[in-house]
């Protein structure tokens, strides 16, 4: 936050201690920094004070009555006092007033044990009470599956109802009806439905809405709790996992805490039943003759594992294997597995799901910056004052960075440019394009076009840091004449959005000091993503934001630990560090390091490594907790690639597609079972704690790893995660070594210097030219994989929690589109094009563009075949996000 | 030595004033041991014996399944595993409830801590047990000492006072927890 030093101080007195605090404090913070407790409903540090509940009176001298010291700010001089017993007498009076109409149902109320009210009346005011008067009653409602009310226990501090507006910006919640028969409602006449980030159950003080996926298995004493960090996406949100004996009970923030400041989204707080799953394997398991698994001993396992593979190795080399591994596991795994793959099998052919997106957004920032990481910090994005969010559906990918953004906007007054595939409109969860101050319309297969218009702006309204044609006159010319080859008339026509906003939109992102991109899956998992961010970077340079303090570029990681994979060296063009994999030096370290001589083959990537197992060359595979055969579409021949394999392993959570054509499959744990760290995506590494045992005789991935190089008698041996990770910081010296918040790595001048002399020339005559697919007339609509707010990936879709709010894929279309094609939602519909047909439910949303259809990831199972698989030159990045359909209506729905 | 004391010497004076008081019980002899098992001492009301859960008078079971005996209990003896009621949406009670008896001081804490009076101490105390394990009782081991010590039952919490009309009750228009 911007809190200079010499910001004025304000010296006052409370309860006989005196203290410094910034002009602006309010009364109530001041004190708590003093350690007074100043009782409180309605007040929360989050929020806009209400002043509604009375509850924090206190005594300030030289004032007439008391005062709310949560709406009160502190001045000079000002003496406090909370302990006099006339506040008491306050305090008293207002709990009793409230515990008139209270149920004191606190036997049955979750809150019971944790509750403010519950509290503050042991501390203030007697057992009994005066009034004999009946109490209030409302009639009960049912809310949703997920969170349930009581109302009669609400003591009407709006809490849920400005969080829900202040900070989710969903507004699903409001008062209704007068004084004390008001009443927390949400807008529907249906049962909820908003964003299910649980900050409601969190900030209520007392037991009106709880969660009731919890209800009634707890107690708050029971709880064990487990700081630990979220699995779902790369923000990274510290939480809070409570179980009660080896039960996952519930999942707590908390204020101040984590890059994600107590809020959280649904997956993490509803989501953390995935790893509990009944379905979830408990052994190894070895393939029979006659192709079905049958259970083994971890020793009969892992010595099949390691005969076969010194076998294949004997036989045709290092260069034979091929590794996967999921970017879900922790750094310490990502770590080891490359090293395992690298030291124990030798081969080069290592890749993680960081391919399948996030090396976009590193390769070209390596490239011209010379970082690998973001060079801002979440903090920076709350302090922007323009921000550029392209591709980003940021809401429902990356949730937390979204508040960070809505923050920025609604308290800061950022100047915010949003380059959606979204449009602007009110739905039931909160939309950032509706936020933003220039909004450009994007259809998913046209940010290119868009970014190259947004450059074109700043060139043709000489919108160009004025120092950089004499810095860099080549850089200036050439990247002019690239763009002046795409003609205005073209831009306006294919990317639909007109001359005059995208002026405006470069203007705005030109006139501030700390400008921010924000880039998302869109551009990175779309083809020519590295090139757009590459561009983008270039946007950067020429508008003089490029190295400038609290600006920088920012491709959002979609896993959990993408970043770390990157930055672990388990993908396939790096080594740990992230060093190139050619890098003479490192590779004399590691090789020292490590006793072995690293192998000397090219690195090959994900695809090449199934190119490369279809043609024969390599025989095994090991694959660590991603499911290829699913998520990638069946013309990449992936099942074809893994059936002709010898011989498989797959270490795994679940029997997926993948895991079903293994020959071995090694039972892992899941995030809550195991010790390590992750790295978040603005590249903050934070520990991940146990919270649970493994289930069954599942093992952390590591553990694994490490048995099987000592059964391959190479042995990696490690007594805890610990271990690895100072080994990973002796190979990345100071690596993890943060404070609170993320260190921003700068620009490498060299780096950018050699850019801007020569190095923008690489891919030049390519990455500004807009190729434009056309839609065929007989698929008119261009149907977009998405992600959902409440999955990610297809680990979520084992949470029973996350299942009561989405439970399957609907396809989903503009309301225009909608009525044309004769649609409703709840229709069946029929989704097809060249390579086959699929009938499922639609969803009509406003919020969807005209000719666009979208189809959530997590559910795909079935529609994945009309999709193409499209492999970048570059990156090698695997596209398979978006295709031609057409739409046809079934049948009508019940609905 | 004097002729008195001669004489008391020689009938064992001393003696017979020591044993008087035997030696009169011996007379109006009343016996005090009880004949147990065949006679039984009359227990006081308040008597701290086994403990039992009760019922309301249409056997519903009080319990609400809040854990508070669990808490209150000094040597861990109560485990209680609260739910929601089958069929009965928002309504709580103990799904299952368990007492190892084996580690029982009758301190009758947990009959104090309990909101609504759903545990009792009768005057049972005849439970010398061969098999340690008897003693760790269930739900409906405790449910039935209830019946049986305690016949005389209360009418259910919701009848009792308007103002307690909506405590714990179930609503039946809204879907079950895990439904
Ligand atoms: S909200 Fe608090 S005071 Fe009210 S019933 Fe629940 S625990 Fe008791
Ligand atoms: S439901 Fe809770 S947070 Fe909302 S107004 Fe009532 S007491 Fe406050
Ligand atoms: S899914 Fe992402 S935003 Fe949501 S809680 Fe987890 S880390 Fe935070
Ligand atoms: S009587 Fe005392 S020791 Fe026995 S169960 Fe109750 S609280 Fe525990
Ligand atoms: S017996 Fe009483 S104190 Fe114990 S769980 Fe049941 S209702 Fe609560
Ligand atoms: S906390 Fe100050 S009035 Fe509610």
């Amino acid at each position: 936050m911007a809190e200079s030093n010499n910001q004025d101080l304000v010296t006052l007195t409370v309860d006989g201690m005196t203290t410094s605090v910034p002009q602006g404090t309010l009364v109530i913070e001041a004190a708590r920094q003093v350690g007074v407790m100043i009782p409180h409903f309605c007040y929360h540090p989050k929020l806009t004070p209400d002043a509604n509940c009375r509850m924090c009176l206190v005594e300030i001298e030289k004032l007439p009555r008391l005062q709310t010291s949560c709406s009160t700010k502190v001045a000079e001089g000002m003496v406090v006092k909370s302990n006099v017993p006339h506040v008491d007498e306050a305090r008293k009076s207002v709990l009793e007033f409230i515990l008139a109409n209270h149920p004191l149902d606190c036997p049955v109320c979750d809150q019971g044990g944790r509750c403010d009210l519950q509290d503050f009346s042991h501390q203030y005011t007697p057992t009994t009470s005066r009034f004999t008067e009946l109490k209030r009653v409302f009639p009960k409602e049912y809310f949703s599956p997920l969170i349930e009310t009581q109302m009669n226990r609400c003591v009407q501090c709006m809490r849920c109802v400005r969080y829900c507006d202040q900070v989710m910006d969903v507004k699903a919640l409001a008062p209704s009806g007068r004084g004390t028969l008001t009443e927390i409602k949400h807008f529907s006449a249906h049962e909820l439905d908003c964003e299910f980030c649980g900050g409601c159950v969190q900030i209520c003080p007392v037991g009106a809405i709880t969660s009731r996926l919890s209800m009634y298995d707890f107690r708050p004493w029971m709880l064990k709790r487990t700081d630990t960090i979220c699995t779902y996406c790369g923000d990274g949100c510290h939480i809070t996992i409570q179980k009660k004996q080896d039960e996952l009970i519930e999942v707590n923030s908390t204020q101040g805490v984590g890059r994600n400041n107590g809020d959280l989204c649904a997956r993490g707080f509803f989501g953390y039943h995935a790893s509990v799953h009944p379905d979830r394997i408990m052994h190894p398991l070895i393939k029979q003759q006659d192709g079905r698994f049958a259970q083994a001993t971890w020793e009969e396992a892992l010595e099949l594992v390691a005969e076969k593979f010194q076998g294949i190795k004997t036989a045709f080399g290092g260069n034979a294997f091929g590794g996967l591994v999921t970017s879900r596991c922790t750094n310490e795994e990502l770590y080891l597995f490359q090293k395992f793959m690298r030291g124990v099998l030798g081969s080069n052919r290592v890749d993680s799901s960081a391919r399948f997106g996030h090396v976009n957004g590193t390769l070209p920032l390596l490239s011209v910056q010379g970082t690998h990481r973001w060079t801002a910090t979440f903090e920076d994005i709350v302090d922007a004052d323009a921000l550029l969010l392209i591709g980003t559906n940021i809401t429902e990918t990356n949730p937390i960075t979204g508040l960070k953004v809505k923050q920025a906007v609604k308290q800061g007054h950022a100047i915010l440019v949003t380059m959606e595939s979204l449009l602007p409109a009110r739905g039931t969860i909160s939309n950032i394009t509706l936020l933003a101050t220039h909004h450009l319309p994007v259809r998913p297969d046209h940010y290119h076009i868009a970014i190259v218009g947004l450059i074109k702006s700043v060139l043709d309204n000489g919108l160009v840091d004025p120092g950089l044609e004499t810095r860099a006159p080549e850089f200036f010319r050439a990247i002019k004449a690239a763009i002046d080859s795409t003609s205005w008339a073209h831009i306006e026509e294919v990317s639909g959005v007109s001359r005059e906003v995208f002026s405006q939109s470069a203007h705005a992102f030109s006139s501030s000091t700390r400008g921010m991109i924000i880039v998302g899956q869109g551009v990175l998992r779309s083809p020519r993503g590295a090139e757009m961010v590459t561009n983008l970077l270039d946007f950067l340079i020429l508008t003089g934001r490029h190295g400038q303090p609290g600006c920088g570029l920012c491709p959002l990681a979609e896993e959990n630990n993408d970043q770390g994979a990157i930055e672990m060296g388990a993908t396939a063009e790096f080594l740990p560090g992230p060093i190139a994999i050619g890098h003479h030096d490192t590779r004399q370290a590691l090789s020292k390091l490590w006793e072995v001589d690293l192998p000397q083959e090219p690195a090959s990537s994900l695809m090449e490594m199934f190119r490369d197992a279809q043609a024969g060359q390599v025989k095994a595979m090991y694959i660590v907790g991603e499911n290829p055969v699913e998520s990638l579409p069946q013309t990449g021949k992936i099942k074809e690639a893994l059936e002709s394999l010898e011989f498989l392993v797959c270490q795994e959570l679940f029997l997926t597609e993948t895991a079903q054509l293994a020959d071995v499959v090694l039972p892992a744990c899941s995030y809550v079972e195991k010790d390590g760290t992750f790295t978040n995506t603005e590249g903050m590494v934070q520990p991940v704690r146990q919270a649970i045992d493994p289930i069954g005789e599942s093992r952390p991935d590591w553990e694994i790893f490490s048995a099987l190089s000592v059964v391959m008698d190479q042995p990696m041996e490690y007594g805890e995660a610990r271990d690895i990770f100072k080994e990973i910081r002796s190979v990345i010296p100071g690596y993890g070594l943060v404070g609170p918040v993320a260190t921003r790595p700068t620009p490498k001048v060299d780096v950018v210097q050699q850019y801007l002399q020569e190095g923008f020339a690489h891919g030049l005559a390519t990455r500004y030219v807009c190729t434009q697919d056309q839609p065929a007339s007989d698929t008119p609509f261009l149907l977009a994989s998405t992600q959902s707010l409440f999955h990610s990936g297809k680990f979520s879709t084992r949470s029973k929690g996350l299942l009561q709010i989405q439970s399957s894929g609907a396809i989903m279309l503009n309301p225009s589109d909608a009525k044309k094609l004769g649609i409703a939602s709840g229709d069946s519909v029929c989704v097809s094009n060249a390579h086959g047909a699929v009938t499922t439910i639609a969803r009509v949303l406003n919020r969807i563009p005209p000719d666009v259809a979208c189809f959530p990831e997590h559910f795909d199972q079935d529609i994945r075949c009309l999709f193409e698989l499209h492999i970048d030159k570059e990156s090698h990045v695997p596209y398979s996000k978006l295709t031609w359909v057409r739409l046809e209506r079934v049948e009508k729905g019940d609905v | 030595m004097k002729f008195g004391e001669w004489v008391k010497t020689l009938i064992f004076y001393e003696i017979l004033m020591g044993m008087k008081a035997t030696l009169t019980h011996l007379l109006h002899y009343k016996p005090i041991t009880l004949q147990y098992p065949h006679e039984k001492k009359p227990l006081p009301p308040n008597y701290r014996g086994m403990l039992a859960l009760l019922r309301y008078d249409d056997e519903t079971e009080k319990c609400v399944g809040c854990d508070l005996c669990e808490a209150a209990c000094p040597s861990r003896v109560i485990q209680v595993y609260s739910a929601e009621v089958p069929g009965e949406p928002t309504k709580r009670y103990a799904k299952e409830y368990y007492m190892d008896m084996t580690r029982c001081l009758f301190c009758g804490q947990c009959v104090d801590a309990c909101p609504v009076d759903a545990l009792g101490m009768t005057q049972e105390f005849e439970w010398a047990v061969y098999d340690k394990r008897n003693l760790q009782l269930n739900k409906q081991q405790l449910l039935a000492i209830g019946d049986r010590a305690f016949p005389v039952r209360e009418k259910r919490i919701e009848f009792q006072h308007p103002n307690v009309a909506y405590f714990n009750v179930s609503f039946g228009d809204i879907p079950q927890k895990d439904a």
